[in-house]
């Protein structure tokens, strides 16, 4: 007995997920390329490889936590950064809770302010895992050059990128501040949702 | 040292992209995708709850029913996911007659049904069903995950009415170091939650699956997708699990107050103080044999959260069996196939 459409959503594969993630690597592509050029160049010129590695990771830091600030702006860089408040920030919508800058129609402000404030302190919590996040693969770049071994292909290194923030993520994950904060913001949200009328 | 170089890793890119335009048609013309592939029959229904039979796949199955007891998040297809990923066919190939509780999709007219009512009345009536059914003064019973804490608790109220017990990826200490779930769910204001919000909903429960992993499982997972969108075949494969990970029903808001509260944050039922229809749980009246059912690298109930059941149960014989994987990889990989349902199978028969 097949199972097809039971389900009263019969979601079927939301292409979107695929083709956001595909431009987000698309994005990373394109910032870790300057990275193999200095790379090839240092190599041409014997120049300081560490030195280089170190200014290329500053810009990208640099060039992340801008996107990540703009909401106008380049949302798949922006994206590297904040998966995990976008995943939120969709959960929050489905409760009636959409990520809108102004306080939602009939929503206490004091709660909804309460809200976004958590939300702040959330978004920073993951910038500095991610932030925590670059500054490993530097250094694991860093170790690779000194034992001679390459990385073969960009794929690689987009793998050893979540490979990184999955470290560092999963280091803040089991810490004291995000289970406390992670509590926090699903409460700050039933609060704006207890106060108003939004609907489930 | 970085070995491509811009213009490859360009090169790399234009493949990349020429690959995602050319699977996303592939993507287009798949089709619905099945999941759940035994014939199965539906044999007692109430509620939203409907228990079903699978076919024997053997002429004489054993006598003793064995009931399937799944969790409440997600859907039980997971146990028989395609041809070739079905615990459940492992089961019937060794010769046991199985069933398993369909929970269906609670909706707001669900919102009160208690743990009471989940353990006591649907899983009390379909147990009275296949004993009756069966002509059995007791059957065997096998709880998944979060079914497997249901189970133990109607074993310990109902040790007479089973047989024997097998428990799979079943927490049972709430409280364990490692137990990520704990940590998140410990600062929810659960009341404010169910009062809120009626129903736990579905989604709010993927949120939290994906924030534990999130660069892999929402971001890597589709990167990876790209490798195999021209393959139909890989690409069904991991739709089916995709559409299974998203399928997840909503909790009936009373009966995820009382887990949540009890289980998870105050993890009463290694203490002997869960009380389900105001009778007390003692896991010490768990005493028909037991086989408790982990895997070593599950993220989600940590093997110790699972073993905890060797040192509060009241069953003079109890087995445990430890599976290399993971949550998931224990109903799913080609491992657990060769290795789970035989083993459990084994351990049944001769009891």
């Amino acid at each position: 007995m097949a199972e097809q459409t039971d389900s009263p959503d019969p979601s079927g594969f939301d292409i979107e997920l695929l083709l956001k993630q595909a431009r987000t690597y698309l994005a990373f592509g394109e910032q870790l390329q300057p990275l193999s050029e200095r790379f090839h160049e240092t190599l041409g010129q014997d120049g300081d490889w560490g030195e280089a590695l170190r200014q290329h990771f500053d810009q990208l830091k640099a060039a992340l936590a801008e996107a990540a600030d703009d909401p106008g702006g380049h949302a798949d860089l922006a994206r590297l950064w904040t998966v995990t408040l976008d995943t939120w920030r969709q959960t929050a919508a489905s409760l009636g809770v959409p990520a809108t800058l102004a306080p939602l129609a009939g929503v206490n402000a004091k709660a909804w302010q309460a809200y976004q404030s958590v939300q702040g302190q959330y978004l920073d919590l993951l910038r500095q895992a991610a932030r925590d996040a670059l500054d490993l693969m530097e250094q694991r770049l860093g170790e690779r050059a000194a034992a001679g071994a390459t990385v073969e292909s960009l794929r690689e290194l987009y793998n050893l990128w979540v490979e990184c923030n999955e470290e560092t993520y999963g280091r803040m994950l089991r810490g004291p501040d995000y289970g406390a904060l992670n509590g926090r913001l699903l409460n700050a949200l039933l609060g704006c949702h207890a106060c108003g009328d939004t609907p489930a | 040292m970085i070995g491509p170089t811009p213009a490859q890793i360009t090169e790399e890119l234009r493949r990349f992209q020429a690959r995602l335009a050319e699977g996303a048609r592939t993507l287009h013309g798949l089709g619905p995708i099945e999941t759940g592939v035994l014939s199965r029959d539906p044999v007692y229904q109430e509620d939203k709850l409907i228990l079903y039979r699978y076919q024997p796949r053997v002429a004489e199955p054993h006598p003793v029913p064995l009931l399937i007891v799944y969790a409440l998040v997600n859907r039980p297809y997971m146990m028989d996911l395609q041809e070739d990923r079905s615990l459940i066919r492992g089961l019937l190939d060794a010769g046991l007659d199985v069933y398993l509780i369909d929970w269906g999709y609670p909706d707001a007219g669900d919102r009160h049904l208690s743990l009471a009512d989940y353990i006591l009345r649907y899983i009390g009536h379909c147990v009275d069903h296949l004993r009756e059914r069966h002509q059995q003064e007791a059957i065997n019973l096998l709880g998944v995950c979060q079914g497997g804490a249901l189970s133990l608790c109607f074993a310990a109220l109902h040790s007479g009415k089973i047989r024997n017990l097998v428990t799979m990826v079943t927490p049972v200490d709430f409280h364990t170091p490692d137990n990520v779930l704990t940590h998140l769910i410990r600062h929810v204001d659960v009341d404010l939650l169910v009062d809120t919000l009626g129903n736990l909903p579905g989604q709010l429960l993927n949120f939290t699956f994906l924030s534990l992993s999130p660069f892999r499982l929402a971001g890597q997972k589709y990167v990876d997708l790209v490798d195999i969108l021209d393959d139909a075949q890989a690409l069904k494969n991991f739709l089916r699990m995709e559409k299974w990970i998203f399928d997840s029903p909503d909790q009936a808001g009373e009966a995820f107050r009382q887990f949540a509260k009890d289980f998870f944050q105050q993890n009463k039922l290694v203490k002997g103080e869960v009380v389900i229809g105001g009778q007390r749980v003692d896991l010490r009246d768990v005493t028909m044999p037991v086989l408790n059912v982990y895997a070593s690298q599950d993220h989600l109930v940590p093997p110790a959260a699972s073993k905890a059941l060797a040192g509060c149960c009241g069953s003079r014989d109890y087995a445990e069996l430890s599976f290399k994987g993971g949550h998931i990889g224990i109903y799913v990989s080609g491992r657990a196939q060769r290795e789970v349902p035989p083993a459990i199978a084994a351990w049944l028969l001769a009891r």
